[in-house]
């Protein structure tokens, strides 16, 4: 059953915004976060652009061999981020949420050993690069196959539901991925069950080339939730702010018993679907360069400058501090080496079967 | 010890493993208060509940799915798929993410879980209530694949499922599921290990390698044989991922000749394995080729089925051939 929200109803013409482009706070409600959290905010967007910039041009130097680019989704990432708890809540992310997982916790230089496949990788390598994951900060690793994780996200909530732990599960995709089964299959359980879970689409336009016109007649995404009795919400997703409100509720909802919600981000991806993908054959440049004037890191940074908390100093001095970081975290990862030849063996099954066993053996004759 | 039905005995090993642990739920389509169509899931839901005995709406891969979650936030799943012909909305979940979760996380995430479903044909049910789909599961990494025959290895192997670190792919074939009772332990703790095989028969002659349903044929070939002065060792391999080389190895290069019965398509289906393994590890020890007996390479039929299925005829006329090699 769809209950009435707090702050926004669902199933809204116009996709939410609080914050406009030139920095101006026009939600109907008080900004009533402390000056520390928005300037964590505005960390956390500068670190999710600056990471998808040093992965891009580890991939052009060759150092890895791919990157999903993730510049104009970091509004969703962190709104996302600061709507959950750390330690406590979990993530089944896609692999278009590098801002995410730093937000989220993930620390730089795993983010690299991943994305390099050395010993650090806690997944050990096993995945090409942006697929992250981490059972330490409870998010689930990402798989390529398009929505193949929200049903699993959904049977972690089913449980969270069943044993009463409090939790919440957020689980994202791109708009593609709503058109695959896995999506109705999962939300229509969700929303059987009433399962603690928020579906988050950032919703690019682009599933690499098609357009959302050719990728569904509705309306909006959000527009979904409702067949399987959720709310659903539009967002400027470009509005980090708005996305944090709507996030805030639809998380506070799940965690007291209200079940899921469907929240639909409007964002856009600047870069190509992936380093291997040419996006002029199907984009114009003239979009791209519209939506960039929506951009999430400067609409923040004018708002925390409005309220002098930010200026042109302090900015220079983030991204010297980033890059050092970043650039050592990055040493740091490199340094601990390749994986091992004989880990292809290992953890197909918690112990390797005889079979396994003579396999790796001939390999070494 | 008990007398019980193979599906009898699913339902009192379910109701023993969810007593013992609270975190065995059990979820698929009308296993609540129908008990299963099979009622392999029988008076669960009266005992423990709608929390833990989950009627699921009908979504293969919501049921596989949904169960990866709740393994990987640590319950342990057991998942009921009406028939193994209705997998394959789910099977992207059991391929892409069941399978491959531990691998591609490192070891960090595992899905310890069981994904049961009623396999094999000989019910009248037409192709989509009849086929053998364990050649899928045995060639997707990271699935460990049992197909047990008697009432009292589904026992000891559905405990040994629910207990494994890994998901486990436990097919059930459903034409055995009421046609014998046997003496099934009570002991709680009874099981049997995944990968082992069991010799039905002992015999000098001819061996005879089957599992799941098709093994009722091959005692009934064996019994035949017997009769006619032929005796057979008869090996039920009751796991295919890992499956038990060494049991079939060794009778083979002690008897030398061998017929292979599975009533899956031939072309790549799993005997084509444990034929290929033979001819590669125990050549020299052959007296004639390892033969199989199978089903055809069609989709599997409706009025003709008894002659789709190996029976002991068909059995008996590859026997024939491998003694007169």
């Amino acid at each position: 059953m769809i209950r009435d929200s707090q702050l926004f109803q669902p199933f809204n013409d116009e996709p939410y915004t609080l914050v406009t482009e030139s920095g101006e706070w026009v939600g109907t409600f008080d900004l009533d976060l402390d000056a520390d959290t928005l300037l964590r905010m505005y960390r956390d967007l500068v670190v999710g652009r600056l990471m998808d910039e040093r992965l891009g041009r580890l991939q052009r130097q060759g150092k890895i061999s791919f990157v999903a680019p993730t510049a104009g989704h970091e509004g969703a990432h962190i709104a996302v981020a600061h709507a959950l708890e750390s330690g406590r809540d979990w993530l089944f992310p896609y692999y278009r949420d590098i801002g995410l997982l730093l937000a989220f916790g993930l620390p730089p230089a795993e983010m690299f050993a991943q994305a390099m496949a050395t010993r650090m990788d806690p997944n050990r390598g096993r995945q090409m690069p942006s697929h992250n994951g981490s059972k330490a900060l409870n998010i689930f690793t990402i798989a390529s196959p398009i929505a193949s994780h929200i049903a699993p996200a959904v049977g972690a909530a089913i449980s969270m539901k069943v044993r009463g732990s409090g939790q919440v599960v957020v689980t994202s995709f791109g708009e593609g991925a709503t058109s695959e089964g896995d999506f109705h299959a999962a939300l229509n359980f969700a929303g059987a069950q009433g399962a603690p879970v928020v579906f988050v689409c950032e919703n690019n336009r682009y599933a690499i080339s098609v357009e959302y016109n050719k990728q569904t007649g509705a309306e909006s995404i959000a527009a979904k939730a409702h067949a399987y009795g959720m709310p659903g919400y539009t967002v400027d997703g470009m509005d980090p702010l708005a996305g944090y409100y709507v996030m805030r509720e639809a998380v506070d909802r799940a965690r007291s018993g209200l079940g899921p919600a469907l929240v639909e981000m409007l964002v856009y991806r600047y870069g190509a679907h992936s380093s291997a993908d040419d996006d002029s054959r199907y984009r114009p440049r003239e979009e791209l360069e519209a939506w960039k004037r929506r951009d999430p890191l400067q609409r923040f940074r004018r708002l925390l400058e409005k309220r002098d908390l930010w200026d042109d100093g302090a900015e220079s001095a983030l991204r010297a501090e980033l890059g050092e970081t970043f650039a050592a975290a990055a040493r740091e990862a490199e340094e601990a080496g390749p994986v091992p030849l004989e880990w292809m063996f290992d953890d197909v099954f918690a112990e390797r079967p005889a079979h396994l066993e003579e396999q790796w053996r001939e390999l070494q004759d | 010890m008990a007398v019980q039905t193979m599906v009898q005995t699913i339902a009192r090993t379910l109701d023993q493993e969810m007593g013992a642990d609270e975190r065995v739920v059990v979820l698929g389509q009308d296993v609540g208060k129908r008990g299963g169509v099979f009622l392999a899931t029988e008076k669960l839901f009266d005992k423990y509940g709608p929390d833990r005995v989950i009627d699921t709406p009908l979504s293969e891969a919501a049921i596989i799915g949904s169960a990866l979650g709740m393994a990987v936030h640590g319950l342990r799943p057991v998942a009921e798929i009406q028939f193994s012909d209705y997998v394959f909305p789910g099977f992207d979940q059991l391929v892409s993410q069941v399978a491959k979760l531990r691998y591609r996380s490192g070891g960090q995430f595992t899905a310890p879980m069981v994904v049961r479903m009623p396999a094999g044909g000989g019910v009248k049910g037409g192709h989509h209530h009849s086929q053998s789909p364990e050649s899928h599961f045995v060639h997707t990494a990271g699935l460990k694949v049992v197909f047990p025959s008697t009432p009292t290895d589904v026992r000891g192997l559905l405990r040994t499922a629910i207990h494994d670190e890994d998901p486990v792919v436990f097919l059930e074939p459903k034409r055995l599921y009421r046609a014998v009772k046997e003496d099934v332990p009570d002991d709680p703790d009874f099981s049997l290990p995944v990968g082992k095989a069991s010799v039905r028969r002992e015999g000098d002659d001819v061996v005879l390698v089957s599992y799941g349903g098709s093994m009722a044929e091959t005692l009934k070939a064996a019994d035949a044989l017997q009769e006619q002065g032929v005796s057979a060792t008869v090996i039920d391999l009751r796991s295919l991922m890992p499956w038990d080389k060494r049991a079939v190895l060794e009778a083979v290069a002690r008897v030398g000749r061998v017929v292979l019965v599975s009533e899956a398509p031939r072309t790549a289906g799993f005997m084509s394995e444990v034929g290929a393994t033979i001819a590669e590890e125990v050549l020299d020890m052959l007296l004639a080729p390892p033969i199989r007996v199978s089903g055809f390479d069609t989709p599997y039929p409706y009025a003709q089925d008894r002659a789709y299925l190996p029976g002991p005829n068909r059995i008996l006329k590859a026997v024939k051939r491998a003694l007169e090699y």
